[in-house]
């Protein structure tokens, strides 16, 4: 009996530099070392049925991926997850499986991704704040982006769910502004994503610094969570594998 | 030293991944557990690099041993050489980041003269004196293997040590000399005494060469006692019997040969006279079908590679070909693997197989006649006929193939007008001669022409390569014949002036190194690439350098005439070539190895078919 899995995995500094496309061959190079049962599909040229959440660009690094891959018979989860982590190179580890007991489609499933992006910059966190409030207290913001009809302006407000700045210590400021180096900052940014209305972090901090005239050097930046929606409330695509 | 990337330079250079390792089945040890560090260097980018066998091989033989790490570094992108001198930057190895001023050993493959720039930038990115003459105590040892080392003199400046012939076993004996060199305390030169000693090393420095008068070489003789005046190639006689590597790395970009190369045999039985590759690689030897058929299982296994090729000069020659093919298809779908047979001869049996294959795009069929008119293709011991050609397209067409490529050469010897013409009207017959079948009026044939450029070792090592002005004009001519031949024919050609330069350094002797090396200077590297080749930089540097370019190609030399790669023995006698240029003259053709043994002289090595061909005179 066929049966459709959902798993979780993550890509760290070994890997961020691959783009979405490498990525997919390494999953499918992956699986056939592996030797897990993964089904193809029917054809003259038979693929692996396996379909990723959201493309990860270049430069990234996540937590929090997801993909869903159609087995040609049942395989206990863990077996699954530990088998494809020993054919899976550096950089790249799945953390959990799941059933998936629907026929919804991951790259459908996902709307919304949280990330964490740091920064060096001249500021305090007072200051960083005050800087987001205003930028986001902006009822349109119009940036050049990439459309399938070339670039094209796009207003990025209401794909901007939320950004905050995240306190490392708790009641302290860090040093204040005008520090040579500036002060490693993170920000965390909740932003549509999916096939419609997706944002990059790149481009929206690429915004935030057009409006604000923050000089900044973004150090890294991190995918932390997925989401889906079901009746208005983010859901981690696992909470929805089961209905 | 460990080098630090980061985000400002690998976001803003294309293909990031080929510059941070981390691949499937890179090896990894901790350097300071080993005695020797090897860097294995190809001159040109990654995706060419990581397509080639040899440093697959060689990688993996280095690394099977304890004592030594070996790690690869290629030639830099431009988008990336730019960052990392602005950043200064060393060039340093994929696998453990460390600068190649920092390694024992320092290697390069040649496979191709126009990747030797990218050698000289490479050493100069890497913080590697370019000359070896200033070369210190504590610096890395640079050297060289590959096909063009069987004329290594354009690169005597450059290298320390050149390894002749094959590299599965005289690597190891050059590692174990290291060692016992640096147990020994002794200094620089004292290694390479001890590695001239070896089979194979050709050590530049050991050797004087004298000129005449009128330019050519008056002698060629080594400079100290113990050092063999001739250095003999080395090969594997029992191919069997040496590793094959299965746990291949799998780069993440994408390369030209991204599959699992599946290498049948070495040499070729063939000898037409213009190729290099089927004299220096003598004689054939082939690996066995079950081995063979392991190797495939467990590479496969190891890399989960999606695709196999078959790798060999030309795969129809393979003495088991029906059995080992009907083996790999049973094997390769069961894995959902294709199957790729390139250098196939056409004909009912290869016909059927690519049917079997299952994933075959029947767009585009290669032939390679290489001349226009059975003369000329008797002169170049070509055995392919008009008869043979037409039958193969019409086989071709009849299967489903519709797209026909034909490679050809221009400026061959004894070549004339006739036969440049007969490349048009082989073209024009062979779309005549399919009207007739079915889907026969939608055949389209593509006809390229290559600039034939002497080589070393080939019974044509004496002969002039054809004027740049006298080729373009030749490909003008070509160019209108077929335009008013027929529509259904494309035409392209190579850039003559590119294959000139390839001329120079392939029958060079040392005084062209300083024109790489002016030329280098000069900004030139990547030269095999259209975009960044500058033809008039080469020209100014010839100037400089008070060189000719034309004395070393396009000078027919004499019989008699001292070639600056006498010194070097690859097997095949002079006397054997020299017979074969004057039979190429007389329109006479050489049977191939397997029908009769001609005696070339590869016969002393003990191998392969030698040991089974009869010899009838």
């Amino acid at each position: 009996m066929a049966k459709t899995l959902r798993f979780r995995f993550s890509r760290g500094q070994e890997l961020k530099y691959l783009s979405h496309l490498e990525i997919l061959r390494v999953f499918e190079r992956a699986l056939r070392r592996s030797g897990l049962p993964v089904e193809y599909s029917q054809g003259f040229n038979p693929r692996m049925k396996i379909v990723f959440g959201l493309p990860i660009s270049t430069g990234l690094t996540s937590d929090a991926e997801y993909a869903d891959i159609v087995l040609e018979k049942d395989i206990d989860l863990s077996t699954f997850v530990e088998t494809l982590n020993e054919s899976m190179p550096l950089g790249l580890k799945i953390h959990e499986a799941v059933e998936l007991k629907n026929k919804n489609n991951i790259m459908n499933e996902i709307k919304g991704a949280r990330y964490n992006i740091t920064m060096r910059a001249s500021l305090t966190y007072g200051e960083m704040e005050d800087m987001v409030s205003s930028f986001l207290s902006k009822e349109e913001l119009t940036v050049m982006k990439k459309t399938k009809k070339g670039m094209s302006p796009v207003n990025i407000r209401p794909m901007i769910y939320s950004m905050n700045v995240i306190r490392k210590d708790t009641g302290r400021d860090v040093n204040s502004s005008g520090h040579e180096d500036g002060n490693i900052i993170e920000l965390d940014a909740l932003l549509s994503a999916g096939a419609q209305d997706n944002l990059r972090a790149d481009l929206l901090m690429e915004a935030f610094m057009e409006y604000t005239g923050l000089k900044a050097d973004i150090l890294s930046i991190n995918r932390s969570a997925l989401y889906t929606i079901r009746s208005n409330e983010w859901k981690t695509p696992f909470e929805v594998a089961n209905g | 030293m460990r080098i630090e990337l980061n985000d400002k330079i690998l976001l803003d250079v294309k293909k990031p991944a080929k510059y941070t390792g981390n691949e499937w089945n890179m090896v990894r040890k901790n350097p300071e557990d080993v005695a020797v560090r090897f860097a294995f260097c190809f001159p040109d980018d990654y995706e060419i690099g990581m397509s080639h066998l040899g440093m697959k091989i060689l990688y993996h033989i280095l690394n099977k041993r304890d004592d030594t790490y070996c790690e690869r570094a290629f030639a830099p992108w431009i988008d990336m050489e730019d960052k990392l001198r602005e950043n200064n930057i060393p060039l340093y190895t994929l696998e453990t980041y460390t600068p190649l001023c920092e390694f024992d050993i320092v290697g390069f493959t040649l496979q191709y003269e126009m990747s030797y720039s990218n050698i000289l930038n490479m050493l100069d990115l890497g913080k590697i004196p370019v000359l070896a003459k200033e070369r210190k105590e504590g610096m890395p040892f640079v050297i060289a293997g590959g096909p063009c080392t069987v004329n290594p003199e354009p690169l005597a400046d450059f290298f320390d040590f050149f390894v002749i012939g094959e590299g599965e076993e005289i690597t190891n004996e050059i590692i174990d000399a290291y060692k016992e060199w640096k147990k020994a305390g002794e200094k620089r030169e004292k290694f390479l005494e001890r590695v001239a000693l070896i089979e194979g090393v050709y050590v530049p420095s050991f050797y004087d060469v004298e000129y005449n008068d009128d330019g050519t070489i008056k002698s060629i003789t080594p400079n100290r006692e113990n050092v063999p005046g001739k250095i003999k190639r080395r090969i594997i006689n029992n191919l069997d019997t040496v590793d094959f590597p299965d746990e291949i790395i799998v780069p993440f970009v994408g390369t030209v040969h991204d599959r699992i190369m599946l290498e049948l045999f070495r040499g070729c039985i063939r000898g037409c006279r213009f190729c290099q590759a089927g004299f220096i690689y003598r004689p054939v030897r082939e690996r066995s079908y079950d081995n063979l058929l392991d190797l495939a299982k467990s590479a496969v296994e190891k890399t989960g590679y999606e695709e196999i090729s078959l790798v060999s000069l030309s795969t129809s020659d393979y003495s088991q070909l029906p059995e080992l093919c009907n083996a790999l298809i049973e094997y390769t779908e069961g894995q959902k693997v294709s199957l790729a047979l390139p250098s196939l001869r056409l004909d009912n049996f290869s016909l059927g197989l690519m049917d079997k294959v299952s994933k075959v795009r029947k767009s585009g069929l290669t032939f390679a006649p290489e001349a226009g008119t059975q003369r000329l293709r008797d002169v170049i011991n070509k055995g392919i006929t008009e008869e043979d050609l037409l039958n193969s397209v019409r086989m071709a067409v009849e299967g489903g193939w519709n797209n026909v490529k034909l490679y050809f050469m221009m400026g061959l010897p004894t070549e004339t007008m006739e036969d440049i013409d007969g490349i048009a009207d082989l073209g024009i017959k062979l779309i005549h001669a399919c009207r007739d079948l079915p889907h026969g009026k939608t055949l389209n044939i593509t006809l390229s022409t290559s600039c034939f450029v002497p080589k070393p070792f080939t019974p044509f090592q004496w002969e002039p390569m054809d004027e740049i002005d006298n080729l373009m004009q030749k490909q003008y001519h070509l160019k209108d014949r077929i335009k008013k031949g027929s529509r259904r024919i494309t035409y392209n050609y190579h850039e003559a002036k590119l294959s000139m330069l390839e001329a120079v350094f392939a029958r060079g002797d040392r005084r062209t190194g300083k024109v790489l090396y002016t030329a280098w200077k000069k900004g030139c590297k990547f030269d095999g690439w259209d975009e960044y080749f500058e033809f008039d930089k080469w020209m100014e540097a010839f100037e400089e350098c008070g060189i000719d370019p034309k004395f070393y190609a396009n000078r027919k030399r004499a019989f008699t005439e001292i070639l600056p790669w006498d010194h070097i023995n690859i097997g095949v006698s002079k006397r054997f070539l020299k017979n074969e240029c004057e039979k190429a003259y007389m329109g006479e053709t050489t049977e191939n190895c397997t029908a009769n043994c001609s005696f070339c002289g590869v016969q002393g090595y003990k191998a392969g078919i030698c040991t089974r061909t009869k010899r009838s005179v």
